[in-house]
């Protein structure tokens, strides 16, 4: 069995993955996203970026975090009820832009990380740039 | 004592602006802190705002020299999100116009390279040699830059005269062998100035997660076209160079031999380009509820663009798009430490950053 195929298992996941839009997607249940950033780098996949995803109404945000192991796309989706989530900065490393550009655009906190400006300068405001409404 | 020297956002060393400020020690670069945004548009979010056929032109504008790239990674995403698939003839063209693009890019990229070494005559050549791969470009689409090639389910225009680009390429491909490789790999100005010069290594450039030729110079041999290929790369043979320096004249490398490879490219996807149609047309387009993803491997390293739509909607809910200079530039950091001064402007451009990719 390819290490693909065996990745739920290791992650604890009873269902497999599902293949849609060219994405082998998994939904972790209970594992944090820190976990997953710690099997992640066990089995030396590629960080690639997050997406985040402003969910209609209160619904809060997804964030869907893609690594590629052996040229498969892998996504593990996250919802955010409030507008915080873990952040894996100091577990991996290329993580550092595309969590403050996130958190510049949508003022989602990545919690145990401070963060530079990115894209905005000092002072400006958080969540105007990419927030359906800005609040 | 330490002192920090900014250059940018407006240097004459930078193509676009973007800021380098320096932590130096005499004339040591001690550390360094990079500053973006300089160029930010929204273009995300002003992909929500447009319907199929805007959002293609508007993402084109995403970047100046990989346009046909975003275009085909936004295409190739909304074509799993309508089930349209190219036919075989649109495939070999989207081969040929994105090698065309690699040629353009790391030519330009010698050019601006050679300038900033003070190799001014290379800096002509190379120059005189990408208006020979933008006239092929302009054969083909009609353009210079935007060339409005792809659509959802294939491509707009055909390559009528393959024989014809064959002879170019084949041009093209004597001039960088008589030229271009054996100068920047053997003239001592070039060797002088690069060797050595703004190493990243193996291990940060894999913590990184640095792609494309920054990547592949630093011993990291990935490529999309091999690992998961698109459009016709699965037909295609060719090599994918790795050096394991992981200085500018591995970056140099690099690019100089995947010029060679992108020629022996073009040359079969010429030879062999299928008989057919151009697209699956536009009458059958519809869209399901979903999110897709497609990746490319574009001259400077991966492009991935994540879209989401809705069933009926006109226009989609999401576009994201992850490009290689947003994750190859924080490596800039790293290769300017303990770099003289005077080197940061070459070490900053061997990535060939595009900072409006990565403001976009």
């Amino acid at each position: 069995m390819s290490l693909l195929e065996t990745l739920p298992e290791k992650l604890g996941v009873a269902d497999s993955w599902t293949e849609t839009g060219g994405v082998h997607w998994l939904t972790l249940g209970p594992m944090g996203i820190r976990d997953l950033a710690k099997a992640m780098n066990a089995v030396q996949a590629r960080f690639i970026t997050i997406t985040a995803i402003e969910l209609p109404g209160e619904e809060g945000f997804r964030l869907e975090y893609h690594w590629d192991l052996d040229g498969n796309l892998l996504g593990f989706p996250f919802t955010l009820p409030g507008k915080s989530i873990d952040s894996i900065y100091d577990l991996c490393e290329a993580v550092d832009w595309i969590e403050r550009e996130i958190h510049e655009g949508y003022a989602i906190d990545f919690i145990g990380r401070e963060y530079d400006p990115l894209l905005l300068r000092e002072g400006q405001r958080m969540g105007v740039n990419l927030r359906k409404e800005a609040e | 004592m330490s002192y920090t020297i900014p250059m940018g956002p407006y240097h004459p060393g930078l193509e676009e602006p973007y800021k380098l400020d320096m932590i130096c020690e005499g004339e040591t670069v001690r550390d360094a802190k990079l500053h973006i945004g300089f160029n930010f548009r929204g273009i995300e979010h002003l992909a929500e705002t447009r319907n199929h056929v805007q959002v293609i032109a508007l993402m084109e504008r995403v970047c100046g020299i990989c346009s046909f790239i975003h275009t085909l990674t936004l295409c190739s995403a909304m074509e799993k999100l309508t089930g349209l698939t190219p036919p075989p003839r649109a495939k070999y063209i989207r081969v040929i116009m994105a090698e065309l693009e690699r040629l353009h890019s790391h030519v330009l990229w010698a050019g601006i390279a050679a300038k900033l070494m003070g190799f001014k005559t290379m800096f002509m050549t190379c120059f005189a040699l990408r208006e020979q791969v933008m006239d092929l470009l302009q054969a083909i689409s009609g353009n210079r830059v935007n060339y409005s090639m792809n659509r959802i389910g294939g491509v707009n225009r055909d390559i009528e005269d393959p024989q014809a680009l064959l002879r170019m390429v084949e041009a093209l491909e004597k001039e960088m062998l008589k030229t271009v490789i054996p100068i920047f790999t053997t003239s001592t100005t070039a060797i002088s100035r690069c060797a050595g010069v703004g190493v990243l290594t193996h291990e940060k450039a894999v913590s990184l997660g640095v792609v494309g030729p920054v990547a592949r110079a630093s011993g990291v041999a990935q490529d999309l076209r091999k690992a998961a290929p698109y459009a016709a790369y699965e037909e295609m043979e060719f090599d994918v160079p790795v050096q394991p320096a992981g200085d500018v004249t591995a970056r140099l490398l690099v690019r100089a031999l995947e010029i060679m490879e992108s020629c022996k490219i073009l040359r079969q996807a010429l030879t062999k380009l299928p008989p057919g149609e151009l697209n699956a047309g536009e009458s059958k387009i519809s869209f399901i509820t979903g999110t897709a993803t497609a990746r490319v491997e574009a001259p400077r390293g991966e492009v991935m663009y994540s879209v989401s739509w809705k069933e009926g909607s006109q226009k989609p809910a999401r576009v994201h798009v992850r490009t290689p200079t947003f994750v190859n530039m924080p490596a800039i950091r790293f290769m300017v430490q303990e770099a003289r001064l005077a080197d940061t402007p070459l070490i900053q451009a061997s990535i060939d950053p595009c900072y409006s990719c990565t403001d976009r």
